[in-house]
């Protein structure tokens, strides 16, 4: 037992000197002024995308039209935008699940590959009726994410094995296998392309019957609802909090710890399965190797911004997918390279994630020698 | 012999609490001087002055005469003040000469630097009589040799006024006897140690005199050749007024029983061997001990969170040795642990959720939907009952005050119905009124029936409260004592070297 006098004072810490910044531990903050300094990272990155894209050579007049009207007022652009969230949404609540019990799980694309997989043994092998087809696909995408995570789950609640290397490495071996795959047993015997023969009507999504929009977005909505009771409304969700939150005192206050912690983060793998799903049964028609591309990192950032809140993850996953199919456009109308759509994606992202140092810190300027 | 350091009507307050209060010491070159309290008497607090962690309040300083205002760590050791503090500030992945070098810049080429500082590194060691390979990283070498370290590193960076907080509290006797022969010799070359301990075997045997301290005063500054044992453990331990909290017979029913308990610390090194224990039901046990006697290590075991290497836990009669805290509270176990921020409460999550997570695990607000309106009503009843000031259900519990937070765990832990409490140093940090407050709802409790099991490092809140007393030392139950306690003899198996 240490000698409680002999630790710093709480408050000896709390004020950090920065030259003539003096910053200071918020111990609380509001929610208008909370939305306010996210607003005004937002603002700040949307100012130096907009100075990026006219030293480009986009008209400044063109650049409201093309990431606001066109993308979210516009029938076709509206549509492609909601195509584009739904696996978004999906690993993006896969993100803010783990993370909600501490868990980092870089391995979303792993697990989504291994949804996708699933997906594709039923539908290639033509398991059961038709009719039961698109179901079974769901929840062998469901079970295959969720089995693609159980390892990792079990050497970190067991041996304290970290997470972010194992899930990361799995990825790659998720990767290789579909390549295996593709360019082997499950080649497609029609073009000899590296990908898996197209699937028939019954293994695809339905569309709802607005432009191209499908079942996926249900899907991703149903998942939503799901996991905002699970969260905000369900006993477990008090544990995960807890557990995230204090490990020690959810332990000491009787809380199942290392459960919570398995089904939270097998919840985060059948979500990523799940989106892996809706990517290969509504979007490529087909098992590829490139379908997972950019989603794991999408995840992360998703779940991040919306601070593992599952319906700020859904307005987020909404927001980053017009970006995602404006920046499609804009590279096809002025010929931009997909890097730059690329830097305009990270500064937004960057900025609204430094917002979070207003949140954190208050900021005094200081007169004299800082003291 | 020259002074050294002088320091005179010294103050110190940490959010109200008088951490020192006119406090006086000094120590001269070639002398090592003991200084002795209990704990929170303020020995660290006074140390952390010289050594420029803590800003006094009031109070004046004088190094080698000079008056001086220490600005921080770094004017300390300019001014040739060393300390090396009970936790080790190494860093472990990297090695002895590393670590040394670290503190202690030479200068030139990194590789070149590291081999010089080795080399200075064993010269000390063969100096002082230490071995200590400097290529050894520091997670592979034994508390010992940390400590060690630590003193080459002092010594390094030039410091004649050496201060040693508790050196020997990590130590066998053997490690201990052969550090202070170590420490004396130093004296002996001039320097000025300041010895910080609560073991009076250390003050006779190695002290050329002894500083007491209590409640952040000066009580005594003395040749300890001059005090016998049971002078210095009354100076220590002083004579509070005997309060007038009835005493109670217990029910006889032991409800919760340790045999023969074993546990470890982190580091492997040995904190409990063989506490035998049991507690009635309808009375208080209290544990009185000094801190790092295997308080810590006892109430976590009991709570839950730190397995035991030997021994049993029963819970009315049921052994729970290896029993998940979960099962241990639907057993009727509630807890109150020393650090609210570690085992108590969630900092981060609101007052509502903290209150009612027991209830929750308990089943008692459903699992499918949760009854947040009824928790938060409970909420508010037990904000009304524990008086509980400074935010509602929906505050976040960081924002509430010390006292405030200790009655939201007592508020949960007793909301249960818990027969069986173990309270660990439950008014630590809190002012007078939250101190009163607490204790007395450990007094009802016990009055309910509860078997209440009070570990403190606070001697008068133990003998104040507990109807037996039972005294902690390395590990071990070494006396037990009925109500009325001596106060004097529980001080001398506290301090004794049992």
């Amino acid at each position: 037992m240490p000698d409680r006098a002999a630790a710093p004072p709480a408050g000896a810490y709390r004020a950090r000197r920065l030259g003539r910044l003096n910053l200071e531990v918020r111990q609380s903050i509001g929610r208008v002024r909370h939305a306010a300094f996210i607003a005004f990272g937002l603002g700040v990155g949307l100012a130096i995308s907009v100075a990026i894209l006219l030293a480009a050579g986009v008209e400044a007049a063109n650049i409201f039209d093309e990431f606001v009207v066109l993308t979210f007022f516009d029938r076709l652009g509206l549509s492609s935008v909601l195509i584009e969230c739904s696996p978004l949404i999906l690993v993006g609540l896969s993100a803010a699940v783990a993370f909600r019990v501490n868990f980092w799980n870089i391995g979303i694309e792993g697990q989504f590959f291994w949804g996708a997989i699933g997906a594709t043994v039923i539908a290639i092998f033509d398991v059961g009726p038709p009719a039961t087809r698109i179901g079974l696909m769901l929840v062998f995408a469901i079970v295959g994410g969720f089995l693609w995570i159980v390892p990792p789950a079990i050497f970190k609640i067991k041996l304290g094995v970290n997470e972010v290397i194992s899930t990361l490495l799995l990825n790659y071996v998720a990767y290789q296998f579909v390549l295996n795959q593709i360019y082997g047993a499950w080649q497609d015997p029609r073009d000899r392309f590296p990908h898996s023969e197209a699937f028939d009507a019954a293994e695809r999504l339905p569309l709802l019957g607005w432009e191209k929009v499908h079942l996926g977005l249900v899907i991703s909505l149903v998942a939503v609802a799901f996991v905002w009771w699970l969260m905000q409304r369900s006993r477990f969700g008090v544990y995960m909090r807890f557990v995230g939150a204090n490990p020690h005192m959810a332990l000491a206050a009787g809380i199942p710890v290392a459960m919570t912690i398995f089904l939270a983060v097998g919840l985060s793998g059948a979500l990523s399965g799940a989106a892996g799903f809706v990517m290969g049964a509504a979007q490529e028609h087909r098992l590829t190797g490139t379908m997972a591309a950019g989603y794991g990192f999408s995840g992360i950032m998703i779940a991040f911004l919306a601070r593992n809140n599952p319906v700020a993850v859904l307005i987020v996953a909404f927001m980053i997918g017009g970006l995602y199919a404006a920046g499609q456009s804009v590279k096809v109308f002025y010929s931009l390279p997909q890097a730059l759509v690329s830097l305009i994606q990270a500064i937004v992202v960057m900025c609204v994630a430094a917002s979070d140092f207003l949140v954190r810190y208050r900021v005094h300027w200081l007169r004299g020698d800082g003291r | 012999m020259t002074v050294a350091l002088e320091m005179s009507d010294v103050s110190k307050e940490f959010d109200g609490n008088r951490a020192l209060d006119s406090a006086c010491f000094r120590a001269e070159y070639g002398r090592v001087q003991a200084l002795l309290g209990e704990n929170g008497a303020g020995k660290s607090s006074l140390m952390n002055v010289v050594c420029g962690l803590y800003a006094p309040d009031a109070g004046r300083i004088a190094v080698d005469g000079v008056p001086v205002s220490i600005d921080g760590p770094a004017h300390a050791r300019a001014l040739g003040i060393g300390m090396v503090h009970q936790h080790f500030k190494l860093v472990r992945p990297f090695t002895v000469a590393e670590n040394v070098a670290l503190a202690n810049r030479l200068g030139g080429r990194w590789t070149d630097e590291l081999a010089r500082v080795a080399e200075t590194v064993e010269r000390y060691c063969g100096e002082l009589g230490f071995e200590l390979d400097p290529a050894s990283r520091i997670d592979s070498i034994s508390v010992a040799e940390r400590q060690r370290v630590e003193i080459v590193k002092v010594l390094m960076s030039g410091a004649r006024i050496l201060i040693l907080d508790e050196p020997t509290a990590v130590l066998t006797d053997d490690e201990a006897d052969r550090l202070l022969a170590v420490v004396r010799g130093l004296a002996g070359r001039g320097a000025a140690v300041v010895l910080i301990t609560h073991k009076l075997r250390e003050v006779h045997d190695f002290a050329d005199r002894v500083t007491i301290m209590r409640a952040g005063r000066t009580v005594a500054d003395e040749d300890p050749k001059t005090l016998d044992d049971r002078r210095m453990t009354e100076l220590m331990v002083g004579s509070a007024p005997r309060s007038a909290v009835a005493a109670r017979s217990g029910g006889g029913r032991a409800r919760l029983e340790i045999a023969d308990l074993s546990a470890a610390r982190d580091d492997g090194v040995a904190a409990l061997a063989g506490v035998t224990l049991a507690v009635q039901e309808g009375e208080i046990y209290g544990v009185a001990g000094v801190g790092g006697n295997g308080q810590t290590e006892l109430a976590e075991v009991l709570m839950g969170v730190r397995p035991a290497l030997h021994g049993t836990v029963s819970l009315d009669g049921e052994d729970r040795t290896a029993a998940h805290p979960g099962e241990r509270r639907k057993g009727g176990l509630g807890t109150v642990p020393s650090d609210r921020y570690l085992y108590g409460l969630t900092a981060d999550l609101s007052v509502a959720e903290n209150f009612g997570l027991a209830g929750l695990a308990a089943g008692r607000y459903g699992s499918w939907w949760v009854a947040s309106a009824r928790m938060r009503g409970d909420t508010e009843a037990a904000i009304a009952d524990f008086e509980i000031q400074g935010g509602g259900p929906a505050t976040r519990s960081r924002l509430l005050s010390g006292g405030n937070a200790q009655k939201l765990v007592l508020a949960r832990e007793l909301s249960g119905g818990a027969g069986i409490l173990v309270a660990h140093s439950p008014t630590r940090g809190l002012d007078v009124r939250a101190c009163a407050a607490v204790q007395s709802q450990l007094l009802e409790a016990r009055d309910r029936g509860a078997a209440v099991l009070l570990i403190s490092e606070d001697l008068d809140e133990v003998l104040d409260l507990s109807d037996r007393v039972g005294v902690l030392n390395r590990g071990r139950i070494v006396g037990e004592f009925a109500r009325p306690a001596d106060r004097h003899a529980v001080g001398r198996l506290m301090v004794g070297h049992a």
